[in-house]
């Protein structure tokens, strides 16, 4: 969607990251990168560490060894045991607050009106005076379509109407990065295309976004890559039309066949 | 066939012990709060040897018998320590730590009841674990104490009658010292109880109707 300039240092550098549950290896070693304005669709089987890999990137989960890099700056570098970086907890703070991310039960914080949910970030995080935090609160409420909810509590919201709210949130801090973990996978159908709309405009809008999916319509149609996620290794990275239309490998290709169909789904939300 | 009359002849003994009950209940209550936070966090800490100290205080006070535990204080502990403490104040370490232990409890589950995703949210905007403490977790925490804080409560309040075994005049030792010499048991007892019915029968009745607005939410 957006036209990136191939040399340009990526904006999430990622190398050779692996992760361990106790004796299970979830992540071997993955090497992933994402420029800034690229739309990159994580996609692959339940179990294959896809989710686990998103939550690297900010560190909610922590990485057994590797390397990541954002805005080329340091966030992570264990190599054989040793903690490389030694980053202070303050450091890894100012990093996330410059990442957005929206999770698949939307994380709301059921005490704080729709507004102050959005407002929350830059309030704490950043100190920011109220009346801007309050103007891009409901300016970016207005872009995803809910501005006049901004008084309700989050447990009176439908599903797609919460997870519109939690990207109104992340986008409240102004990320360089939005990270999505399968941000349609708990809604109801008939309220999936409200949020993928959302996200549409927002990728046509530039932003950088590594999205887990299992909707590969949207990776198919939005992504400018697709990442495939399999046993914890990358097993196909490359242009959405290469990946999903012509597979290039066997487990690819079973993958892929599950989820044809919602392609022709999407066609009617992008136009 | 009672003799009510007696009552209301030592009834200043009575309103004594009454006032020493909720003195008791109230200071020993607060000091258990403060108690039972530091122990909860404790508990949830990252370090094992702090969550091992909350686990222990916990586990050894809520299966030692208070009665044992409160003669223990009294009696054994200066002899351990090899320090003279009053039985006053025997009686407000003994049944403060021993609150302390059930809210302690209150606070950790409280705390743990909270959905993970509430946490991963605020420390993906950047929030510290202080500030995802103050802001997401203690708020919808606290909401989900209160009930059984409150009922906690009730019970210590009645725990204090264990007080008189130590001869701290609380209204139970009174009642039984009135009946020393007035040798009607059966009214003063009687009245100990009713007392004791009527300022805990209303509060009860909050304590579950603040339950039920938590499950209205």
């Amino acid at each position: 969607m957006t036209v990136n300039d191939p040399k340009s240092a990526p904006l999430v550098r990622i190398r050779g990251l692996e992760k361990s549950f106790g004796n299970t290896r979830v992540l071997r070693g993955i090497d992933l990168d994402v420029r800034k304005g690229e739309v990159v669709a994580l996609v692959g089987s339940s179990g294959s560490g896809k989710t686990t890999l998103l939550r690297c990137v900010n560190l909610l989960e922590h990485p057994t060894a590797g390397r990541i890099e954002i805005g080329g700056e340091r966030l992570f570098h264990v190599e054989a045991g040793r903690d490389v970086a030694r980053l202070p907890a303050a450091a890894i703070h100012r990093m996330r607050a410059r990442v957005g991310m929206v999770f698949q039960q939307f994380n709301l914080f059921p005490h704080m009106n729709v507004l102050a949910n959005v407002m929350e970030g830059p309030r704490t995080v950043k100190r920011e005076a109220a009346a801007s935090n309050r103007a891009r609160a409901l300016d970016l409420l207005a872009k995803v379509g809910m501005a006049e909810f901004a008084d309700r509590m989050p447990d009176r919201l439908s599903g797609g109407q919460k997870q519109r709210v939690s990207i109104a949130r992340a986008l409240n801090m102004q990320p360089e990065l939005m990270l999505f973990d399968e941000p349609t996978s708990a809604l109801d159908p008939e309220l999936v295309g409200e949020v993928l709309k959302t996200m549409i405009a927002l990728a046509k809008e530039g932003m950088t976004m590594l999205v887990v999916t299992h909707e590969l319509g949207f990776a198919l149609e939005v992504a400018d890559r697709v990442v495939f996620l399999d046993q914890g290794t990358v097993a196909a990275d490359g242009p959405p039309r290469d990946i999903l239309l012509d597979p290039p490998n066997d487990r690819l290709k079973a993958f892929v066949n599950r989820f044809h169909e919602t392609a022709d789904l999407m066609r009617p939300l992008i136009g | 066939m009672f003799d009510w009359q007696i009552l209301v002849a030592n009834q200043h003994l009575l309103w004594y012990g009454l006032l020493t009950t909720i003195k008791y209940t109230i200071v020993t209550s607060l000091a258990g709060l403060a108690i039972g936070l530091l122990v909860a966090v404790g508990q949830l800490s990252r370090f094992f040897a702090l969550r091992a100290a909350g686990r222990i205080f916990v586990e050894f006070f809520r299966n030692i018998p208070l009665l044992v535990w409160l003669l223990w204080s009294y009696y054994a502990l200066p002899i351990f320590a090899g320090i003279n403490i009053s039985r006053e104040m025997a009686g407000v370490v003994a049944l403060s730590l021993y609150v302390a232990s059930y809210y302690a409890e209150i606070f950790r589950a409280g705390i743990q009841s909270i959905d993970r995703g509430q946490f991963d949210a605020a420390r993906a905007m950047g929030m510290s674990d202080g500030q995802a403490m103050r802001r997401i977790i203690l708020p919808q925490a606290v909401r989900r104490m209160v009930p059984p804080l409150s009922g906690q409560t009730i019970i210590q309040m009645k725990n204090t009658t264990l007080l008189s075994v130590i001869t701290i005049p609380d209204l139970l030792y009174q009642a039984s010292y009135i009946s020393s010499f007035t040798y009607k048991p059966m009214e003063v007892y009687t009245a100990v109880g009713l007392v004791f019915l009527v300022i805990l029968i209303p509060l009860t009745w909050i304590a579950r109707r603040l339950e039920h607005r938590q499950e209205g939410r």
